[in-house]
């Protein structure tokens, strides 16, 4: 039970300063449970809801990142149920295999998101433009590539490529911290 | 299996490429190697990431940064709403709720879409100027506005051929048309009718073997047989009056009537009202000849009704509601006023739940959200205010007995089983979450900007 002190203003204000923090988190957790972004979106709406309504059940003071993912595989694991039929989607098995991992690692994984900062910084003024094009709300890569005058396989091939280096320098940045 | 190879099939996933062969190669590698794991793990986390950066930073503070001109609540209540239109995803972004310039007269444009895309997986954008030819719509809904006044919501999947201003061929899918009286005579054609508005709303729809259902929901349009040739001389025409449905089939002798049935239509006709959305237990009904909303009793479901649109009332209005934040109950002699000489349009929500099951007193929550295309001018929930709109808003003829206003909490209450009702940041989606309790019946009137 969240603090009965407190009233319903002073609860809202207590669930999004914490939904806010965790977002990303949650959101990064179930994409590696789903891989693909739209029901990752779908899932993580959908999962915002139960919690803001099961926020009552919250202990306060307890992890809030590991109640919230909690919430969240159980929305993944309807969704995927749902969508099995139509498609092939990651076993149960792997998907628990991956949340446990994906918990377990959930500080390393949120110093990556912020590592990544410094390392967008570091593309090249086309990769960039690139990115924001093929990731920006309501584009998609066909559009993109169209608009750029380009095939689609193209820029999957250099989106692919230009993830790589992030990825790697992501790593370098660890490297810099952890040898400080 | 090599690196390179994990990371194509890593790669075809998160760009959602993957068939199912690499979906299930990807599966068997990373069940049976902890490292390639983690290594997905690491670039399911980068894509989850840079989704954020790049693709809902701008939205997240185009909701933020819209303060409202007066704001009386607490700062944690507004951020709370507009955290909670940003949690459940609106689907339509700002960007997409302004118009961008329009060409020099097309046919028809593009005025509203809720999730819309072409089988290509483009988006159709507000303010797209569509010509004569094929319109074809893999999901999602979009609303064409004639010069003429006709309006037309379209559901995907479906196609739909434009002809001319007053002319379309509805190949196959659902569309919804609003007809005003400057478009009457505009024509639906399908393979197996042709639907002729005499100034109306009304819905039709075209099964895969082109079973044509036509569905009137205000005033009356006329049904024909189509032959080959679409010649309106040939059969003769049966007059649909609102209320009514009637069908054609290909091989069918006539058209045949049947019951009317307006649920297939509960996604188009709501855009065509002025909702862009309603999630959770929010029900969107069109209220047909006859209506008395007592006649929907529900026990899951909030309904929504549209009641008086565009009109400018002469007196003045008194609501619960104006500015984005939590509803609390205040006085009536605090009770604001609508602004003056603004053309409104309104909706009731109800929840009118009847006793159910072993324990008829047993008390469950109906939570939902509902997103209008214009703006909330003003939310009326207290019984007495309700009363007052009723004679300029309401239903003709319809009286209700019992106290129907939403209980928020109040200040310092902790007992559980109070309403809550939140105008939210972008000021055109209201966050509803009410007790439902048989005997009692909880009321909001809605009033939203007219164009």
């Amino acid at each position: 039970m969240t603090d009965p002190s407190l009233d319903d203003s002073s609860r809202h204000e207590a669930f999004v300063a914490l939904y806010v923090r965790h977002e990303a988190a949650v959101f990064s957790f179930v994409l590696t449970m789903v891989s693909q972004s739209a029901d990752a979106e779908d899932i993580v709406q959908r999962a915002s809801i139960t919690m803001w309504r099961c926020f009552d059940q919250f202990q306060p003071g307890t992890n809030f990142r590991a109640w919230a993912f909690q919430i969240a595989k159980n929305e993944a694991l309807n969704h995927l149920s749902k969508v099995k039929r139509d498609r092939h989607v990651f076993s149960e098995k792997l998907i628990n295999l991956l949340a446990d991992r994906a918990e377990e690692r959930a500080d390393d994984l949120d110093t990556r998101r912020r590592a990544l900062d410094l390392c967008v910084e570091k593309l090249t003024t086309d990769d960039r433009s690139m990115v924001e094009g093929c990731y920006a709300e309501g584009s998609s890569i066909r559009a993109f590539a169209k608009r750029a005058g380009e095939s689609e396989n193209k820029i999957y091939k250099r989106l692919n490529r230009v993830r790589g280096g992030l990825l790697k320098c992501i790593e370098f940045q660890l490297g810099l911290e952890a040898s400080r | 299996m090599s690196t390179d190879d994990l990371q194509h099939l890593i790669d075809q996933s998160l760009n959602g490429l993957a068939t199912d062969e690499q979906t299930a190669a990807l599966e068997q590698i990373l069940l049976a190697d902890e490292q390639a794991r983690d290594h997905y793990i690491n670039c399911a986390n980068l894509h989850s990431s840079m989704i954020r950066r790049f693709a809902v930073a701008e939205q997240a503070h185009s909701y933020l940064d819209e303060s409202p001109p007066r704001r009386r609540l607490a700062p944690q209540v507004f951020a709370l709403a507009a955290t909670i239109v940003l949690l459940i995803g609106v689907a339509v972004g700002i960007r997409q709720l302004m118009p961008s310039s329009t060409q020099a007269s097309p046919l028809a444009t593009i005025s509203q879409t809720v999730g819309a895309y072409r089988p290509s997986d483009e988006p159709f954008t507000i303010g797209e100027s569509i010509d004569a030819g094929l319109v074809s719509i893999d999901r999602g809904l979009v609303q064409l506005d004639f010069a003429n006044g006709a309006s037309l919501t379209l559901e995907g999947p479906a196609k739909l051929e434009v002809k001319d201003p007053y002319q379309v061929i509805l190949h196959s899918g659902i569309v919804t048309a609003t007809i005003p009286e400057s478009a009457i005579g505009f024509t639906v054609d399908t393979s197996t009718a042709r639907v002729v508005d005499l100034g109306t709303a009304f819905g039709v729809s075209v099964a895969a073997d082109g079973a044509t259902d036509v569905c009137v929901f205000d005033g009356e349009v006329e049904v024909l047989l189509s032959t080959s040739e679409v010649t309106a001389s040939t059969t003769t025409a049966h007059l649909v009056k609102e209320g009514q449905s009637v069908r054609a089939t290909i091989d069918s002798p006539e058209i045949a009537e049947v019951s009317y049935n307006p649920r297939p239509f509960e996604n188009a006709w709501p855009l065509s009202s002025g909702v862009l959305q309603t999630t959770g237990n929010l029900r969107f009904v069109s209220p047909g000849p006859d209506f008395h909303p007592g006649n929907f009793q529900d026990n899951d479901n909030i309904v929504v009704f549209p009641e008086r649109s565009n009109f400018t009332p002469d007196e003045p209005i008194l609501v619960d509601l104006v500015d984005p934040g939590q509803y609390q109950r205040t006085h009536y002699k605090e009770k604001r006023k609508l602004a003056p000489g603004l053309k409104v349009t309104s909706y009731l929500l109800q929840l009118d739940s009847y006793p159910a099951g072993k324990n008829p007193n047993i008390q469950r929550r109906v939570q939902g959200q509902i997103t209008f295309a214009r703006p909330i001018v003003g939310v009326i929930t207290m019984t007495r205010l309700l009363q007052e709109s009723e004679d300029i808003f309401g239903f003709p003829d319809v009286q209700y007995h019992t106290a129907r206003e939403i209980e928020p909490r109040p200040a310092g209450d902790k007992r559980p089983g109070f309403d809550s009702l939140v105008l939210a940041a972008d000021r055109r989606t209201l966050v509803v979450d009410l007790m439902e309790s048989p005997l009692h019946l909880d009321q909001i009137r809605v009033l939203v900007e007219s164009e």
